[in-house]
């Protein structure tokens, strides 16, 4: 057994005041959910999002007071629920930054730091007011010292090798932890994702940090069996927990699909801040994963399970009708 | 089965847009999709005169011919049936390498030229409201040969001037001068194409391949050019209308109702008449 294993609560430690974070999955998918709650609940603040794309994770931790910066390009529920309500909030309050970047600069700002590269080149988003100067949130709150945050939002460029004309340079995605939300993982840290693995290999290996929390935790032997079905290796990984059910109400291949019903219910209620506290504290404040699961009930829950031959859920009722 | 068109009774607005969408796509063609409709409307196209086209979903999917419908592009039921499963670094390296021919995007506002906005109404720096913000919505829209904006049609969405730029169409900025100028010009050796429709809730409209300026195409029954022109802020073309929006055949309706979308979970049943 390695020493890799940790806590719910111990792993909610690792992520500092002021910490800058990110996750895997993508909208409304593998978020890991469990970790995110335990934060609320240890009443972390000044947390700097850097995230692919967001979700009701970024919806609760910015509910919650948790964040003070948000770079990245989408938040929402998807069909439950069609923008985030609390950063919405926030943002017009001015009580929390949001840098705006499109969502392949956000995937292609963490490959590149996952290369070790400082900054990424495409071509997308030209002409957009993505790249509008006067909109550098981060560089109007004088953030930009060049360490952590880059010293530019974008550098205009020409292509200096083929002629190919504007290029836009974005840099690299540096963050302090990152929190992937899996299927499996073994002993030593090798992780296999089942189904779309999104931008985890990435953002893995990207942060300092890198705490998995699986829906169960595996004999290394048995993963590396099949190494060619693992998608990140063991050394890129520093902490693993259980958590089975972690992810809800965000969906995991072939474990279970995304709670609609718990989704629409949140972003129905948390349109104001008195709405987010009374939500809180009756799904998080009080509650560790086993109380809440308990809360959930086991009905809910196996309507929610996936059919193990199709990965997906066959029961419960996902249209509007 | 039954290609005659419907009767106006027999289908919704969400049917008409869902086919006239479909139609847009063309066989053997790579087809970006984001979540809802144009997921319906791809599947369908899929179903019917487009068998080989090649779907892709956003969140990593790559050739996808999901048998169930999926509720969002990160959805377990994307990937059953495809080519391959994979994540975004593919699904947008893809994209940029230029093999997509067409994307299905949405937008809260639209101006004459095909900029769209999704990330807030109002001054971006004091937000009335913040929206969802870019999402793919730019990529999808720099990358593929050409787009199909599909929009609720309010006279306030339908533009002269959009909040903020989120997803570039015909006349752009330069930035970091703010300059206008066309897309082609900017997109220099990566450019590829551009908006080619917007599908609203009122008609199908399409972009001029010189001016770049947008014009009304199609008429969704009911709806007259003039009354259409009134419900846009920027002054419409209307002078090349072909006539009226082709509604949806009975083969259609069946394979959206039936066959992909029995749970309406974004394209609702027309209640019979009476009920």
């Amino acid at each position: 057994m390695s020493g890799k294993r940790i806590t719910l609560q111990q792993a909610a430690e690792i992520v500092k005041d002021g910490s800058s974070l990110t996750f895997s999955g993508f909208t409304i998918w593998r978020r890991p959910f469990a970790l995110v709650f335990e934060l609320i609940r240890q009443g972390r603040k000044g947390l700097h999002l850097i995230e692919v794309n967001g979700g009701p994770q970024t919806e609760f931790l910015v509910g919650a007071g948790c964040v003070d910066i948000w770079e990245s390009c989408w938040v929402g529920h998807e069909l439950y629920g069609k923008y985030g309500a609390n950063l919405s909030r926030k943002v017009g309050r001015g009580e929390i930054i949001v840098e705006d970047y499109s969502h392949a600069e956000m995937l292609f700002r963490f490959t590149a730091a996952a290369c070790g590269a400082p900054y990424a080149v495409t071509q997308t988003s030209l002409g957009t007011d993505i790249h509008n100067p006067d909109f550098d949130m981060l560089g109007r709150a004088g953030l930009r010292d060049g360490k952590r945050v880059a010293k530019h939002k974008y550098v205009f460029t020409e292509d200096p090798f083929f002629g190919a004309g504007s290029q836009v340079l974005v840099p690299a995605a540096k963050v302090d932890v990152a929190i992937l939300c899996v299927q499996q993982v073994g002993e030593e840290g090798t992780v296999r994702v089942n189904g779309q693995f999104y931008s985890d290999p990435e953002v893995a290996r990207a942060a300092d940090i890198t705490i998995v929390m699986a829906e169960e935790i595996v004999p290394e032997e048995y993963l590396r069996r099949d190494a060619d079905r693992n998608s990140i290796a063991s050394f890129e990984v520093d902490y693993i927990l259980e958590c089975p059910f972690g992810a809800h109400p965000t969906g995991m291949f072939g474990r279970y699909d995304v709670d609609g019903g718990f989704l629409k219910d949140f972003y129905a209620k948390t349109r104001t801040q008195e709405g987010f506290d009374d939500f809180a504290k009756e799904w998080i404040h009080g509650h560790d994963h086993m109380s809440y699961l308990e809360k959930l009930g086991w009905p809910r829950m196996l309507d929610l399970k996936a059919n193990t031959a199709l990965n997906y859920s066959t029961g419960g009722k996902r249209g509007q009708s | 089965m039954d290609k005659a068109f419907a009767n106006p009774e027999e289908y919704g607005l969400a049917d008409l847009l869902c086919c006239a969408a479909s139609r847009e796509v063309q066989d053997h063609e790579v087809v970006f999709a984001g979540t809802g409709l144009p997921m319906v409307a791809i599947m369908l196209a899929q179903k019917t005169h487009a068998p080989s086209l090649k779907l892709i979903f956003e969140a990593g999917t790559l050739d996808g011919r999901p048998p169930e419908l999926p509720t969002s592009v990160g959805d377990a039921r994307c990937e059953m049936g495809a080519s391959r499963s994979s994540g975004l670094h593919d699904a947008f390296s893809i994209a940029q390498r230029g093999y997509v021919d067409l994307g299905f995007l949405g937008g809260a506002e639209v101006d004459q030229y095909g900029n769209v906005n999704t990330t807030c109404i109002g001054d971006y720096l004091a937000p009335e409201l913040r929206l969802t913000g870019s999402g793919g919505n730019p990529d999808i829209n720099s990358f593929a040969k050409r787009t199909v904006f599909i929009m609720v049609h309010e006279k306030r969405r339908f533009t002269e001037k959009v909040s903020y730029i989120t997803s570039p169409g015909w006349q752009v900025k330069k930035w970091p001068g703010g300059e206008t100028v066309p897309r082609r010009e900017l997109y220099g050796a990566a450019y590829r194409g551009g908006p080619s429709a917007v599908i609203s809730t009122a008609g199908v409209f399409r972009f001029d391949e010189e001016t770049g300026r947008i014009y009304l195409d199609t008429c969704h029954a009911g709806n007259t050019p003039e009354q259409i022109r009134e419900m846009c802020q920027f002054d419409l073309d209307i002078s090349r209308v072909s006539g009226e929006t082709l509604p949806p055949t009975r083969e259609e309706l069946h394979l959206i109702h039936n066959v992909l979308d029995p749970d309406q979970i974004f394209i609702p049943k027309v209640k019979p008449k009476g009920s």
